[in-house]
């Protein structure tokens, strides 16, 4: 027991207080921000000013109500129109702000102008706005044409026609158009159209064995990003178990540790020594986040802004966290597996890249589970230990499973972890012993019988 | 301590890996308080031989007995080893790694940190407990080894090439730490390919070939059996001397040394006084015992 304490120790004191370890502590969450914050800001930005849009009105009803909905805000009217129109009074201040907010992050930032005929042929006017496009001056024309009302047919120019996002700003805005103008053709008042344009508010209400709760459908999210957590966990600390393992192979200090003790003890010992270096730098960055988003809330609280978190279930926590226990180590070993058959870390990685798979196949298998938590295949998958810490919990915040599948998937987790660590600690045993060459897959089954 | 039970007995042990045979049928027994030297050349099973000895390896056949019971974990503690292919956590600092390999050998904190300034002064290392292995020469490096073998005080050492890659005067002080370690009472069993250095330290030998023991027991008994009337010569004139059949067998010009193997029934006084009276000048006259090299040279030419 001591020497399985002093394995532990000896992992766990030499990685906490290394250099790459304080650096990627820090650095961990700045890179998180570059890789999400960054990306999505430049993709927001919008190069140059507004883009400038010429509109050529044969129907001569139209441009109003265009250039109206061309010009209002990111929100869609449906949106803007239900929110004005059916909330009720005390929460409009709060749309009021978040109406604003939006708009500011998402201004379409377009120019609207209006080519008079005076007299022109169409094919005139084409040909001059062609030029203004050519020389810069507008960016875009769209040419409304007489019938439209019943062709529901237009034209679009411009130079640069890849702006996907422009043409279909352009053709949402000026359906509506039509459609308002076609129900005002109909002598539809304006209040009737605000009515029928109302959106559906659909209220989820999640029937459980204990009765009804209200859900926001939030859970489908957590499982999401839960995944994502246990997927960057093992990538991040799934390295650094291989490296551990192998450390003493490309050391040759295992001779030396293998004359001392056994195996066993040995690999669970490397293994619970880098799984504490990863809570710890967990625990970091969580404590650092839920200061910075308590203050954030706080912050956002008090402009006023309404904000809900996703409403779960104590005992979600505590599954929650075994899932992610078994996660995690049930992949980390995997690592170990690996580290224990190869002689150099990357070889390692190479032959880590199975393990990746394996994850992606357990979050592609939430959306069919979350659809049916039910089915035979969900029972399967998520009594299956490589998926159970994903797919299990899938099921749980869908529809949660009886207790003793919960409990079922939990044991096969487990208990596949104990016999992956004592597979790789006799690999790595035997394998100590013969270098030079990597390992084929029947001498390390002979390995694993003769150890 | 001659009648004591052996420390160490292998019986008709037996190693393959796939088609190689590393130790075939080897039985050999260490008697306590004794330098036993595994030796042989290069690929002979020396290593092999260890590794099941330290419990790294099961042998396929042939059973191991330590300390008077079967092998297993628990008598681990009492060895101490230095392997062959030596190896330290680079990045660590001398004294955590001492204090960690000696944990693992079940040492208390408190003995370690103790033994460890000891060790450190004993081998003139004592300013190195605060750096990392990285930093310190090879041969340094190689010291800090042969203390983690040392350090919990174990009833058996084995060391596996415990000279290679050092310079002459740590070869010295390896040497003289080996032969206290002896007169504490300490078993030793020291492998390697260095015939000359066996020579010098083991009280009893064995010889492994190609898997194969070829020859074991005291060292003495093992040279006094293989004396062979062989004198080392170094004198001017006299040439007829060394011609006569009766008088020599063989003759071998070795530098300025000439070595001569006498004839059945000759014998060495005659040999001098018969140089002499042809009127030589002797400068050098030596009979010399066989080394562990030609009776190993010897051996393996005989069972070829």
């Amino acid at each position: 027991m001591t020497k399985f304490l002093a394995v532990i120790k000896r992992e766990y004191v030499q990685r906490v207080r290394s250099r790459m370890f304080i650096i990627a502590t820090i650095l961990g969450p700045a890179i998180v921000i570059a890789f999400t914050v960054v990306p999505a800001y430049v993709a927001s930005f919008r190069a140059g000013g507004p883009t400038r849009i010429a509109v050529v009105d044969e129907s001569g009803k139209l441009y109003q109500r265009f250039r109206d909905s061309l010009l209002s805000s990111a929100l869609t009217d449906d949106e803007r129109r239900r929110d004005s129109a059916t909330l009720p009074s005390q929460v409009n201040a709060n749309q009021e702000d978040r109406i604003k907010m939006a708009g500011r992050f998402g201004n379409p930032g377009f120019t609207v102008s209006r080519v008079d005929r005076v007299g022109k042929s169409l094919v005139d006017i084409k040909r001059d706005l062609n030029e203004q496009v050519r020389r810069g001056e507008i960016d875009i024309y769209v040419v409304i044409p007489e019938n439209i009302m019943e062709t529901g047919a237009a034209e679009l120019y411009g130079r640069n026609t890849g702006d996907i996002f422009t043409r279909d700003a352009i053709e949402n805005r000026l359906t509506r158009a039509i459609r308002d103008q076609r129900l005002a053709d109909q002598n539809v008042p304006q209040q009737v159209m605000d009515h029928l344009s109302r959106r559906v508010n659909l209220k989820t209400t999640r029937v459980s064995n204990i009765g009804e709760e209200e859900d926001s459908g939030s859970g489908f999210y957590v499982v999401f990003a839960f995944g994502l957590i246990i997927y960057v966990t093992t990538l991040l600390y799934g390295q650094m178990v291989l490296g551990a393992v192998v450390e003493e192979k490309e050391t040759r200090i295992a001779e030396l540790l293998f004359s001392s003790m056994r195996s066993f003890p040995l690999m669970l010992g490397k293994l619970i020594g880098v799984s504490l270096v990863a809570l710890t730098q967990l625990a970091i960055w969580a404590v650092a986040f839920v200061a910075v988003s308590l203050f954030g809330i706080g912050f956002l609280a008090s402009q006023g802004a309404n904000i809900t978190l996703p409403h779960i279930p104590a005992m979600m926590f505590v599954y929650l966290g075994l899932y992610f226990v078994l996660g995690y180590f049930i992949y980390a070993t995997m690592y170990a597996l690996v580290g224990s058959v190869v002689s150099t870390v990357q070889e390692g990685g190479q032959l880590s890249l199975p393990i990746a798979l394996l994850l992606v196949t357990s979050f592609c298998l939430t959306f069919p589970i979350a659809r049916s938590p039910n089915s035979s295949m969900a029972f399967w998958a998520s009594m299956f230990p490589f998926f159970a810490p994903i797919t299990m919990l899938a099921r749980i915040l869908t529809e949660t499973p009886p207790f003793w599948q919960i409990l079922l998937s939990l044991a096969i987790g487990f208990a596949t972890v104990v016999g992956l660590i004592w597979i790789a600690a006799r690999i790595y045993r035997v394998g100590m012993l013969m270098t030079g060459k990597r390992a084929t897959i029947p001498e390390v089954w002979r390995w694993i019988r003769q150890a | 301590m001659e009648h004591s039970h052996p420390t160490l007995i292998l019986n008709n042990v037996t190693k393959r890996f796939g088609d190689l045979t590393a130790v075939e049928d080897l039985s050999l027994e260490v008697r306590p308080g004794r330098v036993f030297g595994l030796i042989g050349p290069n690929g002979a099973g020396k290593t092999t031989t260890i590794r099941m000895i330290v419990n790294i390896a099961a042998p396929d056949s042939g059973r191991i007995e330590l300390f008077g019971t079967p092998l297993s974990m628990n008598v681990q503690d009492r060895i101490g080893y230095l392997p062959e292919e030596r190896g330290l956590y680079r990045k660590m600092r001398v004294g955590e790694q001492l204090r960690f390999f000696a944990a693992l050998k079940g040492l208390s904190w408190d003995d370690s940190n103790r033994r460890i300034g000891q060790w450190l002064g004993h081998l003139g290392l004592a300013n190195t407990e605060t750096r990392r292995v990285k930093d310190l020469s090879k041969g340094m490096q190689q010291k800090i080894q042969f203390i983690i073998a040392l350090i919990h005080d174990p009833d058996l050492v084995i060391l596996d090439e415990p000279f290679s890659g050092l310079d002459p005067v740590n070869v010295q002080l390896m040497k003289e730490t080996i032969l206290e370690e002896k007169a504490k009472g300490k078993t030793i069993i020291l492998s390697t390919h260095q015939m000359e250095i066996a020579e010098k330290l083991c009280d009893d030998v064995c010889m492994l070939n190609r898997a194969r023991k070829v020859l074991d027991g005291r060292l003495r008994e093992i040279r006094r059996s293989f004396a062979r009337n062989a004198v080392a010569l170094q004198f001017e004139g006299g040439d007829g001397v060394l011609q006569d059949t009766n008088l020599v067998a063989n003759v071998n010009q070795n530098g300025d040394d000439t070595e001569v193997l006498l004839a059945a029934g000759a014998n060495p006084q005659l040999l001098l006084r018969r140089i002499v009276d042809s009127g030589a000048v002797v400068h050098k006259f030596q009979l010399v015992e066989p080394s562990l090299h030609d009776i190993f040279i010897d051996k393996v030419r005989e069972n070829a």
